[in-house]
């Protein structure tokens, strides 16, 4: 026992004596200009420090960044712990905004306002210009009419995920493709009388993806995902304010239609918990479930894995409802980059900046960042992008090949979104989708604006928020499932939450707009 | 030994056999349908084709997880960690538990109730980062191991064990010209097999499963590989709820099964090895000798 | 009379001092350390009562008193928090603190040495499944549609399905019997090794005196390792407010959430909405208080009932 614990011991000095010895070097050279970032890591994409886009960028830039790596479930935390603190924080942060905490960080000077050094960001401001989407942007200011961010930019919102449908099972059964949601209650009462034991209509990792796609057409937007951010506040968007829709009309009319749904066992009984991508791939290959709310990319996979002979999934244009066409309202601005107020006491700020700046937002770089380097994976002809065999022919797809070999579209550090480019890498149809929706006029609407909240007064619009978002779900799962009666009971809920102040949160974010 | 000599005996282990089977088998099952489908082809699992052996045998799960950049280096950070971390962890808190385990000793009761004390208030994720931060532990591999050096139910239960070891074995030991250095290391040592190999065990697997903490102080290349695995795991149940992004991208569960089975098989096999501490009659037999 | 007790006392102290100075000398690391890692950061807890303002220093802009302990006294959600917390929890001691107790004992009984050893570390496994994984095992076990408990109550006894994972009714049974399955391996290991340390000439000497298995369990073992039990059953009581978050997190739906929002998934939920480090600092005194009486409080009954206690 002693020699154990003497062996031990010296074991725990040698390796003490060994850490020590690995102090941080900081050399100093006339070469590329250093910086660290922190990079959002996603554990289906795993970040490689030698990816094709990566190495390439920063040759072109002349830059050698320091890539911290951390996993996305607790990137937040360790982001919120670097700005609070303010030390140790890295000099270039990916993958933020400035909503939420982020918001009093930036206006308690946390962070840099990147709207003040406009002239540092020429390859920005030329793709905001390009896209025309300068509104969306100063969207982004927060109260002091600073923006505190370079966001991502997208030309045209993807119609990246929706209604998707068995389209064997609706020439199997002599049906059209559904338009509004009335055909979708007709498609599916067939599905369910030919196939009794199914749930015909299911759902991805929870209620809230199915609610975020289709609130909209009833001109509501609500839950966990809801558009503006607030849970029980939806957006008019002719009168341009907030409103309580959790206790709208629209929202009764909604929850009636799929409490009908449910009640004639159409929808999928399981909506309470969270149903991951394994056991929703289940349900669909194996027919339990005939049709569902996600997004095209899963298509494939579950393709693949059943076993019914000429099972075949399609994807479909946003449906109508009582407001229309209209699918998940999407933003033209995405999450971006911040740079720490620590940053700007570095002596190359404006070199660093503007490095920044070219190296995720220039033309040639960005095109790098989506779809790798000319002659490498793809080559031009025509006008026209044609990727190399390795890619075009991966088992995979071009969009996934591109993403795992060389580090392309990844959302972490693309930030120049243009539809049509981003559609050659996917195949025909879903470009032709997009094409249908993009025609069908306002499918995607913008995202409401964020009310522009101090400290103080966000502090206040949280201590409302929660206790009206649990009611709302509270009540929402339970008129869903018939336990409250939906023309009974909704007087005793719209009390309720007026009772919890859902008019005077509409107010205060309509106040401060 | 004892022998079943009477019939009650006899229903009574036959009582105890049926009992642990029941459970063995509850604890095993889920195991062997993990392994099970961490060897499968998705193909299979997705049909509801697996259960307890694997179907569409395959090594691709297991590969995958594999070829994450730095998985190697990383899994040698977090051995590195619950080795040393369980060393000087198990040197301070044998170091606290000895005289805490004196109840005559002056101050023993203010020790104690310092150290309860500090179970309930804690400082808080800020004030804790600023702490290690201002002791320039900062990224640097100590801050994994030394704000964790003590905790303080393991000291707690060591203390306790420390107790029940008779004193007149000490007062003897006192006679033979022993200090207490010296009674700590020939004789409580000694005798504290089974608590040492129970507390170095907890620790070890604070130590192996410890996240949260690689996350917050150190930088990416140090990171345990546990803080990868967590995020294979849960990343998306965790982060799908506020995001939104996340539910586009899920992980098969052949790959999360895989990910469990090598995160925790090697601190599963510590165990076996440590119950050879677990034996009756050690302390009877040094008392007597 | 007076000064000569001082003399004795003088020379007994420094003779003391000379006899276990060693001893001293050994807690002294320790006790640094406790003093440097974990009482320096309970400064943090001044938050409690200053406003913290993100990116304005860690120790807050100002002092707002108690407005913080105010707003959750005054909020029903928290006291229906706490309420749940209190019984999940007393569930979860009355059940799950005994049964790891009896099942170490039993792991004791087996004869057959091999298999002793196989159903001890085999039963410590379920610890180490993510409780991620655990959940989704038991949500495809329960489930409505395709879960086997369902599938037999209906072939068997003709019943309906139940959504057993979105009942208010049965969230308490699964969230116990889960940590059931989860922990009696690992806490056992505990109560093993205070099992090792009974002498066995204890049992032998039982033996003679007639007495069956079932008499030395209750004579012998659970007398020996009464210390050990007291100890963990204060530190339990202790810990009372304090329960597998994760697990609850993902065990929440909005229909079950009357009686699965627990303290901590409440505090999660408002700093979802809102970073508020100064409300979930004064949440978690309160929570630490409380602590503190209940490990006071069932120590000093430990003492008076048993004659054991942590100090």
């Amino acid at each position: 026992m002693k020699k154990t614990l003497l062996i031990s011991l010296l074991l725990i000095m040698t390796v003490a004596l060994t850490l020590s010895a690995q102090g941080v070097q900081e050399k100093k050279s006339e070469g590329p200009i250093k910086f660290s970032l922190y990079y959002s890591d996603n554990a289906t994409l795993p970040f490689k420090q030698d990816w094709l886009t990566v190495t390439e960028v920063q040759k072109r830039v002349n830059a050698d960044v320091e890539f911290e790596v951390i996993p996305i479930a607790d990137y937040q935390t360790k982001v919120s712990l670097a700005l609070n603190t303010g030390t140790n924080a890295p000099d270039v942060i990916l993958y933020q905004s400035t909503k939420g905490e982020n918001a009093a960080l930036a206006l308690n000077g946390a962070l840099v306002p990147i709207s003040d050094y406009k002239e540092w960001t020429p390859h920005f401001n030329a793709r905001v210009k390009e896209f025309g989407i300068e509104e969306d942007v100063a969207q982004l200011n927060l109260k002091d009419g600073k923006r505190y961010f370079l966001p991502a930019l997208f030309d045209v919102p993807f119609y990246d995920g929706g209604l998707i449908l068995r389209e064997d099972l609706l020439k199997k059964y002599n049906l059209k493709a559904p338009k509004t949601y009335d055909e979708l209650y007709d498609v599916l009462k067939v599905f369910k009388k030919n196939n009794p034991s199914s749930y015909p209509l299911t759902i991805l990792a929870g209620p809230r993806v199915l609610y975020r796609m289709t609130m909209p057409a009833w001109g509501i937007s609500l839950g966990k995902n809801g558009a503006s951010g607030t849970n029980t506040l939806s957006w008019d968007y002719e009168a341009k304010r907030y409103f309580p829709g959790a206790i709208s009309e629209e929202y009764k009319s909604y929850i009636s239609f799929f409490h009908k749904l449910y009640a004639e066992g159409l929808l999928d009984p399981e909506m309470a918990e969270p149903i991951d991508g394994d056991k929703w791939s289940q349900k669909l290959a194996t027919g339990k479930s005939l049709a569902t709310y996600a997004y095209y990319d899963q298509i494939g996979g579950v393709t693949a894995t059943s076993n019914i002979p000429g099972f075949k999934l399609e994807m479909y244009p946003a449906l109508a409802g009582p407001a229309g066409a209209h699918h998940q309202p999407k933003s033209k601005t995405g999450s971006g980059i911040v740079f720490p107020y620590k940053t700007s006491k570095r002596a190359d700020f404006e070199q660093l900046v503007k490095t920044v700046d070219e190296m995720f937002f220039s033309t040639e770089n960005s095109t790098i960042w989506c779809l790798g380097v000319e002659g490498i994976t793809y080559n031009m002809k025509g006008g026209k992008v044609e990727f190399v065999p390795e890619i075009l022919n991966s088992s995979e797809g071009i969009y996934k090949s591109l993403q795992v070999k060389y580090g392309c579209g990844s959302d972490v550090t693309q930030m120049v979104w243009v539809n049509a480019r981003e559609m050659t890498k996917y195949d025909a149809n879903y470009a032709r989708i997009n094409k249908e929706v993009e025609a069908m006029g306002n499918v995607i609407q913008a995202i409401p604006p964020n009310a522009k909240f101090d400290d103080r007064q966000a502090e206040d619009a949280g201590s409302l928020q929660t206790p009206l978002s649990d009611a709302f779900e509270r009540w929402n799962s339970a008129f869903l499932t018939g336990s409250k009666d939906i023309d009974r009971d909704w007087n005793a809920y719209v009390s309720e939450m007026k009772n919890l102040g859902i008019e005077k949160f509409a107010a205060l974010y309509n106040d401060n707009l | 030994m004892r022998q079943y000599k009477t019939r009650s005996n006899f229903l009574f282990n036959l009582f105890v056999n049926l009992v642990m089977l029941t459970s063995l088998l509850l604890c095993l099952i889920p195991f062997v349908y993990m392994i099970a489908l961490s060897l499968s082809s998705p193909k299979a699992i997705i049909n509801n084709e697996v259960f307890l052996w694997p179907k569409g045998f395959t090594l691709e799960s297991y590969l995958q997880i594999f070829n994450y950049p730095n998985f190697f280096h990383a899994y040698g950070n977090t051995i590195l960690y619950t080795f040393v971390g369980t060393g000087i962890s198990l040197a301070m808190m044998i170091l606290f538990a000895y005289p805490l385990s004196k109840t005559r000793l002056k101050g023993q009761k203010a020790l104690m109730k310092l150290v309860i004390f500090s179970m309930f208030f804690t400082g808080g994720l800020i004030p804790n980062y600023l702490l290690v931060s201002s002791l320039g532990l900062i990224n640097t591999r100590w801050a994994m191991l030394l704000p964790f050096a003590i905790n303080q139910f393991n000291l707690i239960l060591l203390i306790n064990f420390f107790r029940t070891i008779p004193e007149d074995m000490e007062e003897a030991a006192i006679i033979d010209g022993l200090d207490y250095f010296g009674i700590l290391l020939k004789i409580i040592l000694p005798l504290s097999g089974a608590a040492l190999a129970t507390v170095g065990l907890y620790t070890a697997v604070f130590f192996w499963n410890d996240w949260f903490n690689g996350l917050i102080y150190l930088k990416s290349s140090q990171f345990p590989v546990m803080l990868f695995l967590r995020n294979i795991v849960t990343g998306t149940s965790m982060v799908g709820d506020a995001a939104g992004a996340g539910d586009k991208t899920t992980i098969a569960i052949s790959i999360k099964s895989a990910v469990i089975i090598t995160s925790t098989l090697p601190i599963i096999v510590l165990y076996p090895f440590l119950q050879r501490y677990f034996v009756k009659g050690i302390m009877i037999g040094a008392v007597k000798g | 009379m007076r000064k000569k007790r001082k003399d004795v006392n003088t020379i007994t102290t420094k003779k003391y001092f000379a006899r276990y100075w060693q001893l001293y000398l050994m807690l002294l690391l320790p006790l640094l350390y406790f003093l440097v890692f974990k009482y320096a950061p309970m400064i943090g807890n001044v938050l409690a009562f200053r406003r913290y303002r993100p990116g304005m220093g860690a120790w807050g802009t100002e002092w707002v008193g108690l407005t913080y302990f105010r707003r959750f006294f005054g909020d029903p959600a928290f006291w229906r928090a706490f309420r749940n917390t209190l019984i999940l929890s007393l569930i979860n001691l009355v059940i799950n603190f005994p049964i790891p107790i009896i099942f170490a004992i039993l792991v004791n009984e087996i004869r057959h040495l091999a298999f002793k050893r196989v159903v001890q570390t085999v039963s410590y496994m379920p610890r180490f499944i993510s409780t991620v994984v655990v959940i989704a095992i038991l949500g495809e076990l329960l489930s409505p549609s395709s879960g086997i408990i369902n599938i037999l109550r209906e072939r068997l006894f003709g019943l309906e399905a139940i959504y057993f994972m979105n009942d208010s009714k049965y969230f308490r049974m699964i969230y116990v019997l889960v940590d059931t399955w989860q922990y009696t391996g690992w806490t056992a290991i505990i109560y093993l090794a205070a099992i090792t340390g009974i002498p066995s000439d204890l049992y032998e000497a039982a033996t003679i005196d007639g007495a069956n298995k079932a008499q030395q369990i209750m004579f012998v073992t659970i007398p020996s390792i009464m210390p050990t039990i007291m100890v963990m059953l204060i530190l339990n009581v202790g810990r009372l407010l304090s329960l597998g978050f994760e697990k609850v997190l993902l065990m929440y739906t909005p229909d079950n959430s009357m009686v699965s929002d627990i303290i901590d998934t409440l505090v999660y939920r408002t700093g979802l909405a809102n970073q508020n480090y100064s409300y979930a600092t004064a949440i978690g005194l309160f929570s630490g208080l409380i602590g503190i009486v209940l490990v006071a409080g069932s120590n000093s009954l430990s003492k008076r009932l048993t004659g054991d206690g942590i100090y």
